[in-house]
């Protein structure tokens, strides 16, 4: 942020944007210039770099440009006041001479009062007048110095830059693909109201409660503190009023990740918080499992009446989305509220709550399994969170499987999979699997995950046989190949089918053996 | 039941009930009212006999009082108008004549939790010490690094403003010092954020130039009472002598002054520019953000005038002044931190400008009130209001040409020490575009019907 004086604009037509310095060369050429000026003047006044940062402004820069760098440079620098002596206490001394000696209206009696201050304090004469204003802003020195890379300060430049501009806005409207629990609780933090509302996409705004009667710049403080936790994301849009106060005219400020992003400084990513161990455990262990619901952390916001709810997972599965909260600190009045508020929508959402994070004691708090809250210790358990889902999914699982029961269809083809039939038809490969092994049409041999003719298990079966009484053993690879190769993909299923078993010598399917049990084999021959 | 309820320098009405002022605020579902109000809303609802719970206050607690304030009769007088006004009001009075006694006194009547607002640090210190003095209580402050509530505190404007949100409903009184500062459009919001349905604004300059003051009666009261400086001129404050002295400028002065002033003339006379008015001031200033040219032009005269300002000879008559008020209690005006920091160095004299470490300030202003130190050499932030007490002498070296701050200054000096007959000397660098500043300020003075 810079001294608002500094701020360099463009207006046309209504609209109002900073202005960005570009990338480019040039400006590099002069950033580097002053970075360097920076870095050989660590010793050096603070005046004595003002006058170099003068010269650049007379060489033809804009002085506002050259001079919000030099802020910028100057948060990255200690100044420090570097005498032996304190200057306060030796101007105290020399104004306690003059109230006794009278004031120096000659240099000569000035150069009396000096002299005897200088031997009371076993200096020079010179140093007393060294150190008489040592302490002022431009007689500090230059002591330390954390220099950047030349691309680095042009991006906080601009970032600032916006930010000093936002200082005049009313109110902010932005949409970003996450982070949002940052930017939510920045958003509470600064005491702002917001409003979510949808606009292709999740859009949010945000003003203050004195904006209800009038426009005020009161909050424009807040909302550049605001920008940084949004831009930190991937893609964001912010879209600000701002009343620019030389006119009095309500400007529109509109940017963007698309063409902004790269020219802003992108601050870092929030910390982690403290219950993202727990999540990051979950996330994992859910992945794991391979089902058919896709999880996502950090989802985008769901609008509930007037307030929003930031999950921290969504779980999705065709038309089906549920959402999940992992819940911290937390009272048994918290979670009534809570639940509450979830009434009001039209959302699944599960609220998993940390038994040892709770705020009163636990015998107070309904313990029953109640509604869609789940208790945890230590680790957010699977089979509960399934069982939800499960349900979540049945009424559509229903649905279609009544379709597929109703579904005038005669198959031809000898393997049919459920799955890539479920697809063809648009349901779930679960209901087609209800379906087809409730029920298997004429001639079809049911299959975990296919329906295959028996004729084709037939026809499967005799090169298998052929190749162990030809070699008199089948190694599990080929057998997997010989099935595959006649367009089953369910190549164990088919195997446990037709009787055989599975020899495992070790752990790699490489090694395994397909075998004929000797009693199935006389009772097949037979 | 219905709630009220403060939030963040507004009220907020829970159940669906409209107020005289209210607005339906969509975003939270319920009526929202600027804090302001707050007596109105109270008023609406007793009388329209609807059952209600106020939340609102957020009081600390009460402290006993020991006031030991007479007031004068004209001062009196302001207090009884502006009880009779509904202990709302500005009171305007010229500066020394002890608007402070009339606000403390207003404090023990009403014995209620006080806000006093102040525009400076240096008199955010004054009113403590006034409070404990005629109050006998310990003052709370805000501001200045400061953040203790007490049943009486003292805030800047800056620090009222930026804390509305928590501290607009903790206090029944708010005393405005200096109170055309409130008609800023920021410092506006204090009034608006807070519930104190006692209001009191003091001032010895009413009206601004932007007449924005005339927005202080919505926001603290109407004046109920005004005493002119010729009023009490004489009997209740000093008589003051006043002088100029014009001073040439060393030959090499004056030849950089017309160089700079010439490149500064010759950009207005080729873009047909004229600067009449405040308003072709600022439309120059204005374009010197998007013109190289009118930006050179601009430093140049800037640059010209400071030699005018600065000029040695001006120092010169300084030491000899110097020398001839010796013993005397002196201030010495500047406009410009270098002209202050280049006198303090050459006379070895204390100076306070807003640069000034907080305790080396307080420790200056103590020292020149008990007389240790009879000179201090000053810019800008000793021009409202602060109280030294018994300087009899002043010393103009330069100044912005502003009525209000010269009224001010004078003000000052205008204490009555024994009688004693106060001095203003005003130091004028001869041929320079400073003369045209100085006498603008006097017809200014004239017209305002004050002085």
């Amino acid at each position: 942020m810079l001294p608002s004086e500094l701020l360099l604009v463009r207006r046309r037509k209504g609209r109002i944007w900073p202005r960005y310095a570009k990338l480019s060369d040039e400006n590099l050429e002069v950033v580097k210039l002053l970075i360097e000026a920076y870095s050989r003047r660590v010793g050096e006044k603070k005046s004595v770099l003002k006058v170099f940062v003068g010269g650049l402004e007379d060489m033809g820069y804009d002085y506002r440009f050259v001079r919000g760098l030099s802020v910028l440079l100057d948060r990255r620098s200690v100044f420090r006041c570097n005498v032996k002596v304190d200057p306060v206490d030796l101007r105290r001394r020399l104004y306690q001479a003059t109230g006794k000696f009278g004031l120096p209206t000659t240099p000569e009696r000035r150069s009396r009062i000096i002299e005897s201050a200088a031997s009371e304090l076993r200096l020079t004469a010179e140093m007393v007048e060294e150190s008489f204003y040592a302490d002022l802003d431009s007689e500090l020195v230059l002591a330390e110095f954390n220099p950047l890379p030349p691309q680095e300060l042009l991006k906080d430049y601009n970032l600032s830059l916006t930010q000093t501009l936002l200082f005049n806005s009313t109110e902010l409207n932005f949409t970003a693909s996450g982070n949002w629990q940052r930017i939510f609780y920045t958003v509470k933090r600064l005491g702002m109201i917001y409003e979510a509302y949808r606009s292709g996409g999740f859009w949010v705004k945000i003003d203050g409660p004195a904006s209800l009667f009038k426009l005020t710049r009161r909050y424009g403080t807040a909302l550049a503190k605001l920008l940084p936790a949004i831009i930190a994301n991937k893609e964001w849009t912010v879209e600000a009023k701002i009343l620019w106060k030389y006119t009095n005219e309500i400007c529109d400020f509109k940017i963007e990740s698309r063409r902004h992003g790269a020219v802003l400084e992108k601050p870092e990513p929030s910390a982690v918080s403290y219950d993202s161990v727990v999540e990051e455990d979950f996330a994992t262990r859910f992945q794991a499992l391979k089902s058919s619901w896709r999880l996502r952390r950090e989802p985008e916001p769901v609008p509930a009446g007037r307030h929003v709810i930031i999950p921290d997972f969504s779980f999705e599965r065709e038309d089906v989305k549920v959402y999940m909260e992992v819940v911290g600190f937390w009272t048994a009045e918290y979670l009534r509220r809570k639940i509450e508020k979830l009434k009001k929508i039209d959302v699944k959402m599960l609220i998993v709550v940390d038994e040892t994070l709770a705020c009163e004691r636990l015998e107070k708090l309904e313990k029953r399994a109640k509604l869609n809250i789940i208790y945890y210790r230590k680790k957010i358990p699977l089979t509960p969170i399934l069982r939800y889902l499960e349900e979540a999914f049945q009424p559509v699982e229903e649905k279609q499987t009544l379709f597929v029961q109703n579904l005038p269809v005669t198959f031809l083809e000898s393997v049919v999979n459920y799955e890539e039939f479920a697809a063809r038809i648009g349901v779930s490969t679960e209901s087609v699997r209800t379906v087809l092994t409730k029920k298997p049409p004429q001639g079809y041999m049911v299959l975990p995950n296919s329906l295959v003719k028996k004729d084709k298990l037939k026809e499967i079966g005799k090169p298998l046989e052929e190749q162990i009484s030809r070699t008199g053993r089948l190694p599990l690879s080929e057998a997997v190949k010989i099935i595959e190769m006649e367009g089953v993909k369910d190549a164990f299923n088919v195997l446990k089918v037709l009787g055989y078993k599975i020899m495992w010598h070790g752990i790699s399917p490489e090694t395994a053996e397909v075998i004929r049990p000797e009693t199935k084999q006389t009772g097949k021959n037979s | 039941m219905i709630r009220l309820r403060f939030a963040r320098g507004t009220l907020l009405l829970r159940g669906e009930v409209g107020t005289p002022y209210g607005k339906w605020d969509p975003r939270v579902g319920c009526y929202r009212v600027k804090a302001m109000h707050y007596r109105d809303v109270l008023t609406y609802l007793g009388e329209s006999r609807v059952p209600f719970r106020d939340e609102v206050p957020n009081l600390p607690p009460l402290q006993p009082l020991k006031c030991t304030v007479e007031l004068r009769s004209y001062q009196l007088e302001g207090l009884n108008r502006w009880c009779r006004a509904g202990m709302r009001g500005i009171v305007v009075l010229p500066t020394a004549a002890g608007k402070t006694y009339i606000a403390l006194k207003a404090i023990s009547l009403l014995k209620t939790q006080t806000l006093i607002v102040v525009p400076t640090l240096d008199l955010l210190d004054q009113w403590r010490r006034r409070v404990a003095e005629y109050l006998n209580v310990e003052a709370g402050a805000v501001g200045g690094g400061e953040k203790t509530v007490k049943m009486v505190t003292v805030s800047t404007y800056d620090s009222a403003y930026l804390r509305a949100e928590v501290l607009g409903n903790r206090f029944m009184l708010i005393v405005f010092d200096e109170v055309h500062h409130l008609a800023s459009p920021s410092y506006m919001q204090i009034a608006e954020m807070y519930i104190a349905p006692y209001r009191m604004g003091l001032t010895a300059t009413y009206e601004r130039g932007d007449e924005r003051h005339l927005l202080l009666p919505r926001l603290v009261g109407d004046p109920v009472h005004t005493v002119d400086v010729e009023e009490l001129a004489g009997e209740h404050l000093s008589p003051y002598d006043y002088e100029k002295i014009y001073v040439e400028l060393t030959p090499e002065e004056q030849r950089v002054y017309d160089r700079e002033m010439n490149v500064f003339r010759r950009y207005l006379k080729e873009g047909g520019i004229v600067l009449k008015s405040l308003k072709d001031f600022r439309r120059f200033i204005m374009a010197t953000g998007r013109d190289r040219r009118a930006r050179e032009a601009l430093l140049a005269r800037n640059r010209a005038l400071k030699i005018a300002l600065n000029s040695e000879a001006k120092l010169n008559t300084l030491a000899k002044l110097l020398e001839a008020y010796r013993g005397e209690k002196i201030l010495i005006f500047t406009l410009h931190n270098d002209l202050v920091y280049r006198i303090s160095r050459m006379f070895l004299i204390p100076s306070v400008t807003y640069q000034t470490p907080r305790e080396e300030r307080r420790e200056i202003m103590g020292k020149f009130r008990s007389s240790e130190y009879r000179v201090i050499v000053t810019s800008q932030v000793l021009d409202e209001g602060v109280d030294v007490p018994d300087a009899s002498v002043g010393f103009v070296l330069s100044g912005t040409g502003s009525t209000r701050e010269y009224i001010q200054r004078l003000g000052r000096l205008l204490r009555k020490v024994e009688g004693k007959k106060a001095k203003l000397v005003e130091i004028v660098s001869k041929g320079t575009v400073e003369v045209r500043i100085s006498q603008r300020r006097h017809r200014k003075r004239k017209t305002d019907g004050e002085g």
